[in-house]
């Protein structure tokens, strides 16, 4: 579920690309703060995603970096935010509690020696989104609430693609609503909301799309599979079939958080994000759904 | 009303032509056809109208041509009334009661679920996100009549957004700056070596 919301680096300015990093950096600072050394691990792309996001639509002042050491590496001196902001504490709690339930879910479906992996590292984990989720008990609540429909949807007689994707994008728009910090009815608010449900929306298309053939193996539930009555003895054209669908949806989803990302008030991170949600999710779907069969074949 | 030339991002020692293709971007991006039954559409609306107003305003003040403003684009989304079996459900979706025109809807009896039915069960459902079945509809809707051409650019729309027109990826369009083994770009790089001859520019040619 992690790693699909990507910049496309080529295209960013490089001081975009350095406040880029800084923004990945002072996240991955503030998870050690909050959560834990260990916690640093869990720092994905999705949620500085997220953090960019809520930094760049946010009425506050610009934020001022300056360098410091990278944890990890003590050779390297990385850009940081000067101060460790809400913005940052929201992204480190989302990203506890996701994992949270990534693991949750990793155990239910997984057998053998990675169940028992992922059971070793489950205290731990709980213990980080214990004190998550009680920082942010409205997002904790989001996000077990989206798992539960999700597990409910699955189990349904042959969902429809729409209602398999609806609590993923259910989640992030309220996350994103949330955040805003602002009355519902506002344009800022509303915007955000729009932005968060197609972008839940197709995250969660992406993911379904890239795991389809993983999934098919282990026979784990895949939307697509149930629109094209996939198994493992079907042939590679009619998983291409599936796929080029899957971009389709993909493309009109995107159409949708295009538009409300051109209604977005931005500062100057503001290009940033215009560039993860124009060029590098779209590139996401070429890298995920056509490049990689061609090698596979 | 703010400095019409802060809204379409010029300065004000813009040209007439850098201010046209300032303007003429920015009714692209918040043109109506992008938030088609999206609940964001009035939003957009206002923005285009702001840049309407700017370009109007910078227009008008510059006097430099004959004929003012060009008018824009016009900004309406509402549906037609005309012919409509539906017209309780139109006024609701037009006022951005999705979720009444929704409940209407889906008490209509199987057997009177006709085509209008399907276009508008299709905007219901695009403006609650399910695009995928708001696109079944609309198709629905244009077997069910083909000649309607209200229901004609709604299936168009939306398949030009899968198509990645409004964004996304196609597969079968080449991407810009695909460098291919002898584009114009390559052959331009070796006829100027060939000219230079490797650095030592024997004819003087470029």
């Amino acid at each position: 579920m992690f790693g699909y919301v990507k910049p496309q680096k080529s295209e960013l300015l490089v001081r975009e690309f350095e406040e880029y990093n800084g923004i990945y950096c002072s996240l991955c600072k503030s998870l050690g703060k909050e959560y834990g050394m260990a916690a640093r691990l869990a720092l994905n792309y999705d949620c500085t995603f997220y953090a960019l996001v809520l930094i760049s639509a946010s009425t506050k002042p610009f934020p001022s970096f300056q360098k410091g050491k990278c944890v990890v590496n003590p050779l390297k001196r990385c850009l940081f935010c000067k101060e460790n902001g809400m913005e940052f504490r929201q992204a480190s709690a989302l990203t506890v509690i996701l994992l949270y339930h990534k693991l949750i879910d990793d155990i239910h479906d997984s057998k053998t020696i990675k169940r028992f992996l992922h059971i070793l590292v489950l205290p731990i984990v709980r213990h980080a989104y214990r004190k998550a989720a009680d920082d942010y008990p409205q997002m904790g609540q989001i996000v077990s609430e989206a798992m539960k429909e999700q597990r409910k949807v699955e189990k349904s007689e042959s969902p429809s693609l729409d209602r398999c994707a609806e609590p993923t994008a259910h989640m992030l728009e309220q996350i994103m609503e949330l955040s805003s910090g602002e009355e519902l009815s506002s344009p800022r608010s509303r915007v955000l909301n729009r932005f968060g449900y197609y972008l839940g929306r197709w995250v969660y298309f992406i993911d379904a799309a890239d795991d389809l053939q993983d999934d098919l193996k282990k026979g784990t539930f895949n939307p697509l599979t149930v629109r094209f009555r996939l198994n493992v003895t079907s042939k590679w054209d009619k998983i291409r079939e599936a796929k080029t669908f899957a971009n389709e949806i993909l493309n009109q989803t995107l159409s949708q958080l295009d538009a409300a990302s051109n209604l977005m008030e931005t500062n100057l991170l503001g290009p940033i994000v215009r560039n993860v949600v124009f060029l590098g999710l779209p590139q996401m779907q070429k890298e995920l759904l056509f490049k990689r069969e061609k090698t596979n074949v | 009303m703010s400095d019409p030339y802060r809204v379409l991002g010029v300065s004000p020692n813009a040209t007439d032509e850098e201010v046209k293709t300032a303007y003429r971007k920015l009714a692209k991006k918040y043109h109506p056809d992008n938030y088609a039954d999206s609940p964001l559409a009035d939003l957009a609306g206002e923005k285009m109208k702001e840049v309407n107003e700017a370009y109007d305003q910078i227009t008008k003040e510059r006097k430099q041509r004959k004929r003012g403003p060009q008018g824009g684009y016009a900004n309406s989304n509402g549906y037609s009334a005309q012919n409509t079996e539906f017209y309780d459900v139109r006024s609701l979706i037009n006022a951005g009661r999705i979720a009444d025109a929704e409940q209407i809807l889906d008490g209509v009896p199987i057997e009177r679920r006709n085509a209008e039915w399907y276009f508008l069960k299709g905007t219901v459902l695009f403006s609650r996100g399910w695009l995928d079945e708001a696109y079944n509809d609309f198709a629905a809707a244009c077997r069910m009549d083909p000649s309607n051409g209200e229901y004609r650019a709604a299936l168009n729309q939306v398949t030009n957004q899968r198509n990645g027109m409004f964004g996304g990826y196609n597969p079968n369009v080449p991407q810009y700056g695909g460098v291919g083994g002898c584009d114009l770009c390559t052959s331009l790089c070796l006829a100027n070596m060939c000219c230079n001859c490797f650095g030592g520019n024997i004819y003087p040619c470029c």
